[in-house]
């Protein structure tokens, strides 16, 4: 799926995560990920983001992940529904 | 809007004794409610608003949390509903202004700092900060590939040209013949009564024959309204409105000498001497003080000021020509302008602005 357009899912409230899709030019997916726990986890967040972003075909796109020492079943949550609303029309 | 968090609740804030509540709660935290607000937002516990912030264009602004509620997440809450709330509106990019102090809490939620200014005369002081792409990073990027392999160091000129006069052409010529290179940053805020297309398209044709000498659109990181809402840190009693038009022209210079002069590789600026608007003059003065200071953080920036051009024992100016377009008396400019800015003066296409310049009275 193409990104139609700019989608955010979760919060900067700690224990969650922020994820923000917005529309690129091409077909490339580009990621941003930081986080407060960025050594230990940073790997992990990195791969489970793109492993859904993949799941869904995403191109097109730029994918923000901010989290805020979010579990890995919340990043998961949050990354589906910003691709939802990325895809959703206006 | 509507969300809950737990037992608070982020709401939009419309009527007037809610909004009175908020403009309480920004006075307990030393700040007046900012003008011109799109969307006002609260977080509410109950019935109690524990924490404010609205949105105006893609600023955040009048941010504030009870004191008791600092370090509990309410900042992060109602700024996470403002960034929705922007994304919504399709607005990829946010900035706020706030003071240097609540900096890092921002950039704790994610947004890169762009420029801090205190000045200590008055004891205000402001930071600005932003969130989202594109941002300014993007736009240094594309900046850098434009000037790629221009000679180094450069001279920088910043310009609005409402419209571009002969006092401009001869300050670009005097600086294209002190630099090797010169680029041209034409202020692209279109607030002026000639737009900015218009703007552009006369200092590009005015200055086509300086050899060395590039134009480009300022773009959103010079002098623009965008980086400069009316939100400020509480003034000490006895401080005007002078001291706050003086921090926005510390941010702004800030910006040009940490992000904008390094692109550029510019080791000078050059300005022309400012006889009559204060808020230009007091740009002018912190532009001496602010660009040439040796710091460990940045190269300085060597400030040149070129005495205005006088024409008839008056400096020409821009407010002059808009003045005597204004009162009818068009011909009058035909001295003070280039041929190029003369030839679209008498254009068609400059009928529906000199109609507007005559039919309104702003400063701009």
């Amino acid at each position: 799926m193409k990104a139609m357009k700019e989608a955010m899912a979760g919060s900067l409230e700690s224990s969650d995560v922020l994820v923000t899709i917005s529309p690129r030019e091409g077909a490339g997916v580009e990621y941003t990920i930081e986080s407060i726990v960025i050594k230990q986890y940073g790997r992990r967040i990195r791969s489970v983001t793109e492993e859904v972003a993949a799941a869904a075909g995403l191109s097109g796109a730029a994918v923000r992940v901010q989290d805020r020492g979010a579990l890995e079943c919340t990043l998961r949550a949050r990354l589906e529904t910003a691709l939802e609303r990325a895809a959703a029309g206006p | 809007m509507s969300s809950a968090y737990g037992d608070r609740d982020v709401r939009e804030i419309r009527d007037a004794p809610d909004l009175a509540e908020r403009e309480a709660l920004l006075a307990s935290r030393g700040l007046s409610a900012p003008g011109g607000e799109g969307l006002v937002l609260g977080l509410y516990e109950g019935d109690a608003l524990r924490a404010t912030g609205s949105l105006v264009g893609d600023v955040i602004q009048g941010l504030a949390t009870a004191r008791e509620d600092e370090g509990g997440g309410s900042a992060a809450v109602l700024v996470t509903a403002l960034l929705k709330a922007a994304a919504a509106r399709g607005l990829g990019r946010v900035a706020v202004f706030t003071k240097p102090r609540e900096a890092p809490v921002f950039e704790d939620l994610g947004f890169r700092r762009l420029a801090i200014a205190e000045r200590p005369a008055s004891g205000l002081g402001a930071a600005l900060l932003e969130w989202g792409s594109p941002g300014i990073g993007d736009w240094k990027t594309d900046l850098a590939r434009r000037v790629e392999g221009r000679p180094r160091p450069s001279g920088v000129v910043v310009v609005n040209c409402n419209p571009f006069t002969r006092g401009h052409l001869a300050l670009l010529e005097w600086a294209a013949k002190l630099s090797a290179w010169i680029h041209v940053l034409v202020v692209e805020e279109d607030r002026s009564l000639f737009p900015f297309p218009v703007r552009l398209d006369l200092v590009r044709k005015g200055t086509a024959h300086i050899r060395n000498l590039e134009v480009h659109p300022g773009g959103p990181y010079v002098i623009s309204s965008a980086t400069f809402p009316t939100y400020f840190t509480r003034p000490r009693p006895g401080s005007s409105d002078d001291s706050v038009s003086e921090l926005h022209a510390a941010l702004d210079l800030e910006i040009f000498r940490t992000h904008v002069a390094p692109v550029l590789g510019a080791a000078e600026r050059f300005v022309g001497t400012e006889p009559y608007c204060p808020t230009t003059s007091t740009y002018n003065r912190l532009m001496k003080e602010i660009l040439p200071a040796p710091r460990a953080d940045s190269a300085p920036v060597a400030v040149r000021e070129m005495p205005r051009v006088e024409q008839g024992g008056e400096a020409v100016s821009a407010s002059r020509v808009r003045d005597l377009i204004r009162s009818g008396r068009l011909e009058e400019a035909r001295p003070l302008v280039p041929d190029t800015t003369w030839e679209w003066l008498r254009s068609p296409g400059a009928e529906p602005v000199l109609e507007r310049i005559r039919t309104r009275d702003t400063r701009h």
